[in-house]
């Protein structure tokens, strides 16, 4: 329904001097200082930076875990920055999906069961089938009901994938997806990325991996809160390119 | 996603299944996580169990020795009074030369109290003794009454028959027996149209009681009954001080009953106002009261352990919960990042907490039965049974205990910050 509201081309992610400041003890921490961009349907985005650049409170913010001392961010034309808990846990729920490093799977839950998790807090109908079709994407259908502890980490990591395309996200939030695993697993993972992308996904991986970086095709660079450089992947690197690479 | 109007209407219908469907899953994900630390929760349980088995063992308990006395008491009939002579203080002068109550007493009441159906006169002595060729039977409990005492105290005769009228007014000497005598004199029924002797004085048996068992530790066949009338020639000395029984005219009209009698002996006995009665009326039905009031406040010490041991347990409870929560913060901080609300997570935890202390009432009730049972089983073990709305009220307080010392954790749960709970080692 929010769909409607925005025309193709418009941005669906308007950062506007973004700013934050952490209180770590009696030290202010200025993560953010003015961050704006603009961020279009379909893109494929990967946000790097050293640590302490900001990269990781941008992420937190994109992805609606956390609010800006200052600026704007307007997700689909809406202003999501001032909005409540629950109401950012709803955005969460149901425009956003997340991947984390570490996957962060339920255990003792199967896999189809953890897919099923956003869809309960969603509270949508039919979430068996959803939840399966969301494992089909990834290739994991016969591993429905295996347990995470019966699963190898790039599976794992595609049963998150999977659960953060249940309830259809506008954005895919993609935290370290790879950090966790070894290169060929890794290679795996981004060739999901890509074809998701194909057919029409927003990505938004945050990642120190140049590798990684390369396969997106726009990189954001932060340093000190700033947005260093922001450029288009004319080029992105083909996959079996990456794999050899990585396998050096 | 597209608006779709026709599929408006069933919002709300969808909102509820979604919200059972949830309901039912944080009950699941509750026993999976209960099964993960069995050890734990058994033992975080224990609390919970032995509060309610204790409870539940108790209230049978309670309940059967209640249901004991009141069928005893109120198997006596609550319409009935017993009048006997009593001194209120030794200081108190006058009273001990005088007759205190005789025949013309019990007569005056029967027929100037309106409120009275029955009256019979009761002397009464415990230590008879009674012998049948060379059996002897002593300290048999005898009773001078008048064939009203069968209805007042519903003793009736299955062998032979009662004395009538006619036996009282010729101060007979015809005697029924309870059957423990007759068993004590070696006798069986034939024994009735025999002679025996009561204390030296030649009686006929002209029936024999029917069986009434025993009655907290009384044998109630141990006993014989004469005509009263016989009972005072053999027992010239309890002529002077004779008891009675009074049966109101209804339940409602045992006070009415006891004040008439009241003023009746009052005024026969010339005592000015302001001297105390020179008698005492026992009703039965205020014996019932006294009775249910001390059973009320057994219940109520009862409550009072139960939910001090429901508190204890309940402190147990929340511990674990506590320990659940800070285990489980990366759990919450990915629940909070795929959509879920404070209340979801809030939700979550309560129900762990409940199914948590629902198991232990569980375990509790059939502990309590089984402890219950298990004391049945002795021969001399009254009657008990566990009451389903003790079960009940175990299982809603156990759940209401779950709700009370869950909501802490939960609370705490809930609050979590979901980038710190995900950053959470």
């Amino acid at each position: 329904m929010i769909a409607s509201s925005t025309k193709p081309g418009d941005a669906l992610i308007e950062l506007v001097d973004l700013e934050k400041i952490y209180r770590v003890g009696t030290e202010l921490v200025h993560a953010l200082r003015g961050v704006s961009v603009s961020i279009r349907e379909n893109e494929y985005v990967a946000i790097m930076g050293p640590s302490g650049s900001g990269k990781s409170t941008m992420m937190n913010i994109l992805g609606c875990l956390d609010v800006p001392t200052a600026g704007k961010y307007m997700l689909r034309g809406r202003d999501v920055s001032t909005l409540s808990q629950s109401r950012l846990a709803r955005i969460r729920g149901r425009q956003i999906g997340f991947v984390f490093q570490t996957f962060e799977l339920l255990p003792r839950t199967t896999a189809l069961k953890n897919v099923e998790l956003p869809l309960m807090y969603a509270q949508v109908s039919r979430k068996k089938q959803r939840a399966m079709t969301a494992l089909q994407r990834v290739g994991l259908e016969d591993r429905a009901t295996h347990r995470p502890n019966q699963l190898s980490g790039g599976q794992k990591q595609r049963v998150a994938i999977a659960r953060a395309l249940a309830q259809t996200p506008d954005i895919i939030l993609a935290d370290e997806p790879t950090g966790n695993l070894d290169s060929k697993t890794g290679e795996e993972i981004m060739a999901i990325f890509d074809s998701l992308h194909s057919e029409g996904q927003t990505i938004i991986i945050v990642t120190h991996e140049e590798e990684i970086a390369a396969r997106c095709r726009r990189v954001i660079r932060l340093h000190d809160g700033r947005i260093a450089t922001d450029n288009i992947v004319s080029r992105p690197k083909p996959a079996t390119q990456y794999a050899t690479v990585t396998a050096q | 996603m597209k608006l779709n109007p026709g599929k408006m209407v069933t919002a709300p219908i969808r909102f509820a299944i979604g919200m059972i469907s949830q309901t039912a899953l944080n009950v699941a994900t509750a026993f999976v996580q209960i099964w993960a630390n069995k050890g734990r929760s058994i033992l975080t349980t224990l609390g919970i169990i032995i509060a309610v088995s204790s409870t539940i063992t108790v209230v049978a308990f309670v309940g059967g020795f209640g249901k004991l006395m009141t069928d005893m008491v109120q198997g006596y009939g609550t319409q009935f009074m017993v009048v006997r002579p009593y001194q209120w203080s030794s200081s108190q002068r006058g009273g001990m030369k005088r007759v205190r109550l005789d025949i013309t007493d019990i007569e005056a009441v029967r027929t100037e109290c309106p409120s009275i159906r029955r009256i019979t006169p009761f002397v009464f002595t415990h230590n008879g003794e009674i012998s049948l060729g060379n059996e002897i039977a002593e300290d048999v409990p005898v009773r001078g009454v008048t064939e009203h005492y069968q209805t007042i105290r519903n003793f009736h005769a299955d062998v032979g028959r009662f004395f009538g009228p006619v036996d009282v007014d010729a101060a007979a000497q015809v005697m029924v027996l309870g059957r423990s005598v007759t068993k004590r004199l070696g006798a069986d029924e034939s024994i009735v149209g025999e002679h025996v002797y009561l204390d030296g004085n030649r009686f006929l048996v002209i029936g024999l009681l029917e069986k009434k068992g025993g009655n907290m530790g009384e044998d109630q066949d141990l006993t014989v009954m004469i005509p009263y009338t016989a009972a005072i020639k053999a027992y010239p000395n309890l002529r002077e001080s004779i008891p009675f029984l009074a049966e109101a005219s209804s339940p409602e009209a045992t006070h009415q009953a006891a004040g008439e009698i009241t003023r009746v002996l009052r005024t026969r006995h010339g005592l000015q106002p302001g001297q105390r009665d020179d008698f005492r009326i026992d009703r039965q039905d205020q014996a019932v009261k006294r009775f249910e009031s001390v059973r009320n406040i057994a219940s109520g010490i009862l409550a009072g352990i139960v939910s001090i041991s429901l508190i204890v347990g309940g402190i147990g409870i929340m511990n674990v919960m506590l320990v659940s929560v800070t285990e489980r913060t990366r759990e919450i901080g990915l629940r909070k990042s795929i959509g879920g609300r404070r209340r979801d997570i809030m939700l979550q935890f309560l129900t762990e907490a409940v199914v948590l202390c629902i198991i232990g009432g569980t375990i509790g009730v059939a502990l309590g039965y089984s402890m219950t049972f298990i004391a049945s089983l002795h021969p001399q073990m009254i009657e008990i049974e566990v009451p389903l709305w003790a079960v009940a009220a175990a299982l809603v307080s156990s759940a209401g205990a779950g709700v009370v010392f869950g909501i802490i954790p939960a609370f705490k749960a809930s609050i979590l910050h979901p980038i710190e709970a995900l950053r959470h080692e």
